[in-house]
């Protein structure tokens, strides 16, 4: 028992959030290293199918907790069920996701188990039967490894997409507990923003004749997910350059990212924010163009597989961690490379 | 309305950071700067004031050195602060940091707790709802917009799947994203009058804690070494116009990524 692994998956309205698969397939990785069990916690509702998906990842139970409740609350009901059911089961570790809603839980929990939490971690492993993690520091230029202090229950915050999702498949135990928490002294969700919202996220401005631009649906999601990544910066000039990206994103099948400048400056919503206070990217290739590539950035791009950098300065730091660099203006570059891409496509 | 803004002090992003001997980030007192998430959070206590009077408290916990940090809070128009320090407190982690807070806050006393969404030292975003935990308080957290009526506070809240709206009664926690305003420079005439305004100091043993519940001592967690990481990168560069999209278009190809 002392050595069980856990993942706690996210569950919103009865969808399951891709990182948790991630937290799963490294619960059931740790509990073979470690000789324990590995299991998963899903809270909310549509617990059944949220238990499949977990199992496929290989842990081997999953406590599900359906109810209403957590769909309706903001965090209290949350860490009670958890909190309980850490006391009942004491596993050494539980895996929880570097997202708003992990840390929502995580603060909650350590809080109140009074446990160690280490947050930001990238990488976490086995060490001569002690759980290690290793947390980037200064834009990933160091890694700096953390254990906990006591014996009891650590909780470790994972950044999104630190882990690979592994579909080992298995049928998980399932164990209906516990039962659904009180909803605590009230942060109730009211609703989602709705249609306006939604149609918000893709929102990229106003063209220069007073058009709204817009995002396809195709490119608006799953930026983490996304196996090459085109991403703009202040040096596009504006809303309307987030178009160009959009053309080359859409002609790569890509999805469409930003740096923090281009998300303060209003040119594209906070959903496609990359870097340190946005969202951790590692796909295939990362394409950034007239981003400067300030270390914030770099946190959430750093591990991309390649990186090309589109930008006119060229002592723009980007360069100096890009696999191919190119000094040149983005207004030639970008739809030059669109065509080109398109052309390749066809003929292929 | 008693608001209180929980700010802490954090080193100026744009210079060059280092662990001392002791593993800890060294915080040479030049470069403090008022947490960059936390503008936002004292702009929207400040916004909130003028809406529904009151008063605006800035909580700091820190060095000794950082009522200056604080006065630059109070020259964007706060009215009083407090910072907790002790030399105990050095090597606090999120749990320790939070049982401080939580125990200023029950001593000051507020009807609305804001907060910034992370500090931009250690980007752990799990304070806010730490807190709220150890004062049995509802969290609105990751807000981007703050309305308060009557005794309701209402938030647009960002969250990992897109908008929500959400609600809880007062006395409530807040946490606000960038989103929801933008901050104001202090004037002229907020400096001077900063230099007048109050900063109240409190200890551990005025708050009530022992030694072990914040500081190294009482951390969950400690660090075992730090090593440098090697980014090694093809760094091949194309310079001009002519060409270029065909370079990244080859290069693609080559990487067998089209």
């Amino acid at each position: 028992m002392a050595n069980d692994i856990w993942a706690l998956a996210e569950l919103t309205d009865g969808r399951l959030a891709g990182i948790s698969l991630q937290l799963a397939s490294k619960a059931a990785e740790l509990a073979r290293d470690l000789g324990g069990q590995s299991a998963a916690v899903a809270l909310g509702t549509n617990t059944q199918a949220a238990a499949g998906e977990l199992g496929s990842c290989g842990v081997s139970a999953v406590y599900a907790s359906e109810g209403a409740v957590y769909d309706q609350y903001l965090g209290q009901p949350q860490s009670e069920a958890l909190a309980g059911l850490i006391q009942k089961h004491q596993p050494r570790l539980v895996l929880i996701g570097g997202t708003n809603y992990g840390r929502d839980i995580a603060g909650r929990l350590a809080a109140r188990l009074g446990a160690g939490l280490v947050y930001h971690v990238g990488e976490v492993a086995v060490e001569g039967g002690q759980v290690v993690m290793s947390v980037p520091a200064f834009g990933g230029a160091q890694a700096v490894k953390e254990a906990f202090t006591g014996a009891g229950t650590g909780l470790l915050l994972a950044r999104p997409n630190a882990f690979a999702t592994q579909r080992v498949g298995g049928t998980p135990a399932i164990t209906q507990e516990p039962a659904p928490a009180a909803p605590g002294t009230g942060a109730r969700l009211t609703g989602t923003a709705g249609a306006e919202g939604a149609a918000e996220a893709g929102h990229l401005g106003k063209a220069p004749n007073g058009d709204d631009i817009w995002l396809p649906a195709a490119t608006q999601s799953k930026l983490e997910e996304a196996q090459i990544v085109v991403s703009g910066g202040r040096g596009l000039g504006g809303p309307q350059g987030f178009a160009q990206i959009e053309a080359l994103a859409s002609a790569l099948g890509a999805s469409v990212g930003a740096s923090r400048a281009a998300v303060d400056a209003g040119w594209i919503p906070y959903a496609h924010q990359v870097g340190q206070t946005g969202k951790t990217v590692k796909p295939t290739v990362y394409i950034a163009c007239g981003i400067s590539g300030a270390v914030q950035h770099k946190a959430g791009m750093g591990t991309a597989g390649l990186i090309i950098a589109v930008n006119k300065d060229k002592d723009a730091p980007i360069f100096s961690f890009c696999d191919l660099g190119v000094v040149a203006d983005l207004n030639v570059v970008i739809p030059r490379l669109t065509e080109l891409v398109k052309q390749r496509k066809a003929g292929a | 309305m008693k608001i209180v803004v929980c700010m802490k002090e954090t080193l100026d992003t744009t210079k060059e950071k280092r662990f001392g001997p002791d593993m800890r980030l060294e915080r040479p007192k030049e470069n403090a700067i008022i947490n960059p998430f936390d503008e936002y959070t004292i702009e929207e206590g400040l916004r909130q004031q003028e809406k529904h009077g009151g008063e605006v408290i800035v909580l700091c916990m820190g060095p000794a050195t950082a009522t200056d940090t604080i006065r630059r809070a109070l020259a964007m128009g706060a009215d009083r602060g407090v910072l907790v320090t002790d030399p105990a407190l050095g090597g606090s982690d999120a749990v320790g940091t939070a049982r401080v807070l939580a125990a200023a806050l029950t001593r000051i006393g507020y009807d609305l707790a804001i907060f910034g969404s992370a500090a931009a030292d250690a980007y752990g975003g799990v304070v806010p709802a730490a807190v709220a935990e150890l004062l049995g308080a509802p969290l609105l957290s990751w807000a981007g917009k703050l309305d308060v009526d009557g005794g309701t506070a209402r938030i647009q809240r960002q969250a990992d799947i897109g908008t929500q709206t959400a609600e809880a009664p007062l006395p409530a926690l807040v946490s606000v994203v960038k989103a929801i305003n933008d901050p104001r420079y202090p004037s002229m005439k907020g400096i001077m009058q900063s230099k007048k305004k109050p900063v109240d100091t409190m200890t551990l043993a005025d708050l009530g804690l022992a030694a072990g519940q914040a500081g190294a001592d009482g951390a969950g967690e400690r660090v075992l070494g730090a090593t440098a990481v090697s980014m090694q990168r093809k760094g091949e560069m194309y310079l001009g116009n002519e060409g270029a999209a065909q370079r990244i278009l080859d290069f693609l190809i080559e990487q067998k990524v089209l």
